[in-house]
């Protein structure tokens, strides 16, 4: 039973990153009906520009970690934002009145393009963060070993997720999101620039994803950069089976996701783990094809 | 046109005999090696080593009463190169060649020396297969990538542990080093296995896998996989409180290893490897270690160059022995009549297959300050 408990942590944690990133690919797609296949090196980015900040900058030394690690956060949501907002410049916005292939091919060329060009610059081997910045604190609850960064990291994840949910749900900008989301058309016609809906939602996806980034750098140390493909991959999975389109999807699909490959890998077969959570993604699909959240898709967003 | 081409012919001639006439009082033997390519650091080692230990042997009379010369080709670490660098070499009368470094470029060249039997040594090249095809001729100084699963197996009974979990990662090299160590620790009598399972290389969180490990309580974990999942494995089992020690193969010697995984966690992890060349404990070694360092102030770039060194050792000692520079008297010698040949890796010996006998593989640890740290056992 302990070990019960102690995956179903284990799966929250990762959960709790892929659902962050899920996130990205829900808005998106809530307003576009555009997979953006780019998001997961956008996350990547965030893993690269958090280790740039920190070693050149040393932000922990001079500000202490806490305020030294906030102050990282908001630099890389801040950088990965404006990246994201210049991919929706550069290989969307040309495209959004051509047929929707043309934009998934675009996302695909755009992935390709930021994944080498982090290559080129960084090289390809594994870069390492330094290992003394985070309190390597355990905690241990009734026999259940809980790391202390992996506890803030979850309830990191939680509190950005749901910011973000009352974001969309309780402003006027959170309203205007919803109505693109419903018809582009007619949200104009009402007077809303959806051009800057569509670019709010650039920056806040990647901004999300970027801390996603940095949070597995911090916290897993190492990073290489393909690891936004396995990632990305991953949490497009979660935001399926949460219902796309959907935030509270999002999250619940990203957490899901975690734990069923954490039980997964406990009870059936380490090897078949993902083969387990993706059996799970189809049989859910054949059930309820708007995945589990996903009834009403256009106004939840 | 005509006589031009005759007179380029009688050229040739008088070249071709000028060289024969010139091979009557030397004695040639090749170097195959990736001089260029990515990996020309391990080529220009070998070329380094076998360089000097030419000189040296010149100096104490060469062989048969005969200077030896040493003729060199680079195979640029790529198979179809070396096939064209094999070929050129079978021309230019050498009686024996020493090389190369990958396994792929080795096998790309092992039949055209076989066909005209010019025996081969090989150093880098640890795939199996290299000597199950039957070639008469092929010899290596490397250890096969079974004989790590064997070294596997015999360690974990070293060092006293009794339940083993075995993980890998589902590659060729990783599984194959896996379930070698597996039936060998099964059919052993010590020693249990109780979990066997691959994990998938790339991602970053492996605590499900480690919980489940734990689950099992064993007393060692054998990862055959590379050094940055090793790395990341040893970094979450320390966040996790769990001290079982580790134990991996020769794809985790790596010094981004000990930067993955921090220095606290990697302290006391085990890995078998070849020996580095600082570590090779013969006198000889020790003795041709300085000479290097004094001609060419550096040390040898790993142990694969020096086993490059041991090859043309091995080769010269074959053709003292067989009294000749016939192929297959060199290649019957060394497969029956040498034994436990002094090399600077150790004792020498071949099987009937070409492979070197006993051991080359040695465990390592990584201690406080994180150097690997060979170990005595």
């Amino acid at each position: 039973m302990e070990e019960f408990f102690q995956q179903l942590t284990n799966g929250l944690a990762v959960g709790g990153i892929y659902a962050l990133i899920a996130l990205g690919y829900t808005m998106v797609y809530g307003v576009l009906k555009l997979i953006n296949f780019a998001h997961g090196d956008l996350f990547t980015y965030g893993a690269y520009l958090g280790l740039t900040l920190l070693t050149s900058l040393a932000l922990t030394d001079r500000l202490g970690f806490a305020l030294g690690v906030l102050v990282l956060v908001l630099m890389v949501m801040g950088l990965v934002a404006v990246l994201g907002a210049i991919l929706e410049r550069a290989a969307y916005r040309p495209l959004r009145e051509s047929p929707r292939l043309s934009a998934v091919v675009s996302a695909l060329g755009a992935s390709i393009f930021l994944q080498n060009a982090l290559m080129l610059i960084y090289g390809a081997r594994f870069q390492v963060y330094p290992d003394n910045i985070l309190p390597t604190a355990t905690l241990n609850v009734f026999g259940l070993y809980l790391p202390l960064m992996r506890v803030l990291i979850v309830l990191a994840s939680v509190l950005m997720m749901a910011a973000l949910y009352l974001f969309i749900q309780k402003t006027r900008i959170g309203a205007a999101i919803r109505a693109a989301a419903i018809d582009q058309g007619a949200a104009r016609l009402m007077g809303i620039d959806v051009n800057r809906v569509i670019l709010l939602v650039f920056l806040m996806g990647p901004a999300l994803g970027g801390t996603a980034g940095l949070m597995v750098g911090l916290y897993y140390g190492q990073i290489n950069f393909t690891m936004g493909w396995v990632y990305g991959m991953k949490a497009f999975t979660a935001a399926i089976l949460g219902g796309i389109g959907n935030i509270p999807g999002a999250m619940v699909g990203g957490l899901l996701l975690g734990v069923i490959e954490a039980l997964g890998a406990a009870y059936i077969s380490i090897a078949w783990k993902d083969a387990i959570a993706f059996l799970v993604l189809i049989l859910i699909l054949i059930v309820r094809p708007t995945g589990l959240l996903g009834e009403r898709v256009a106004d939840k967003i | 046109m005509k006589q031009q081409l005759l007179a380029l012919v009688a050229a040739l001639g008088l070249v071709v005999g000028g060289a024969t006439a010139q091979a009557a009082d030397t004695v040639k033997i090749g170097l195959m090696a990736p001089l260029t390519g990515s990996w020309a650091s391990e080529g220009q080692g070998m070329k380094k080593i076998v360089e000097l230990l030419a000189e040296q042997q010149n100096a104490k009379g060469g062989v048969l009463g005969k200077k030896i010369v040493v003729v060199t080709e680079d195979d640029g670490g790529d198979p179809r190169t070396a096939s064209l660098a094999a070929q050129r070499l079978t021309t230019q009368g050498v009686v024996a060649v020493v090389g190369t470094y990958g396994s792929s470029v080795t096998e790309a060249s092992q039949a055209i020396y076989d066909e005209v039997k010019l025996p081969q040594i090989a150093n880098g090249s640890t795939a199996i297969r290299l000597t199950e095809k039957g070639f008469k001729h092929f010899f290596r100084t490397a250890p096969r990538d079974d004989e790590q699963g064997r070294m596997a197996a015999r360690t974990i009974g070293k060092l006293g542990f009794k339940k083993v979990a075995i993980l890998h990662d589902n590659t060729s090299y990783a599984k194959g080093l896996a379930d070698e160590a597996n039936a060998l620790l099964k059919s052993s009598k010590g020693t249990e296995v109780v979990f066997f399972d691959a994990l998938t290389p790339g991602e970053r969180d492996y605590t499900a896998i480690l919980t489940k490990l734990k689950g099992t309580n064993p007393d060692v974990v054998l990862f055959t996989g590379y050094y940055p999942e090793a790395g990341l494995l040893m970094r979450q089992k320390k966040d996790m409180n769990w001290k079982v020690p580790f134990l991996g193969g020769d794809a985790t010697n790596n010094v981004d290893l000990v930067k993955i995984a921090g220095k606290e966690a990697a302290e006391g992890f085990y890995f078998l490897s070849p020996p580095q060349p600082r570590d090779l404990d013969t006198p000889d070694a020790a003795a041709f270690l300085a000479d290097y360092q004094k001609k060419y102030n550096e040390l040898p770039p790993s142990i694969w160059a020096m086993l490059a060194g041991d090859g043309f050792r091995v080769m010269v000692a074959g053709i003292a022995g067989a009294k000749s520079t016939d192929g297959d008297k060199i290649a019957e010698y060394l497969h029956q009549d040498l034994k436990d040949y002094p090399g600077l890796s150790g004792p020498i010996s071949f099987d009937a297959k070409g492979d070197r006998e006993g051991e080359v593989y040695r465990v390592y640890q990584v201690d406080a300050e994180g150097n690997f740290v060979l170990q005595k056992l």
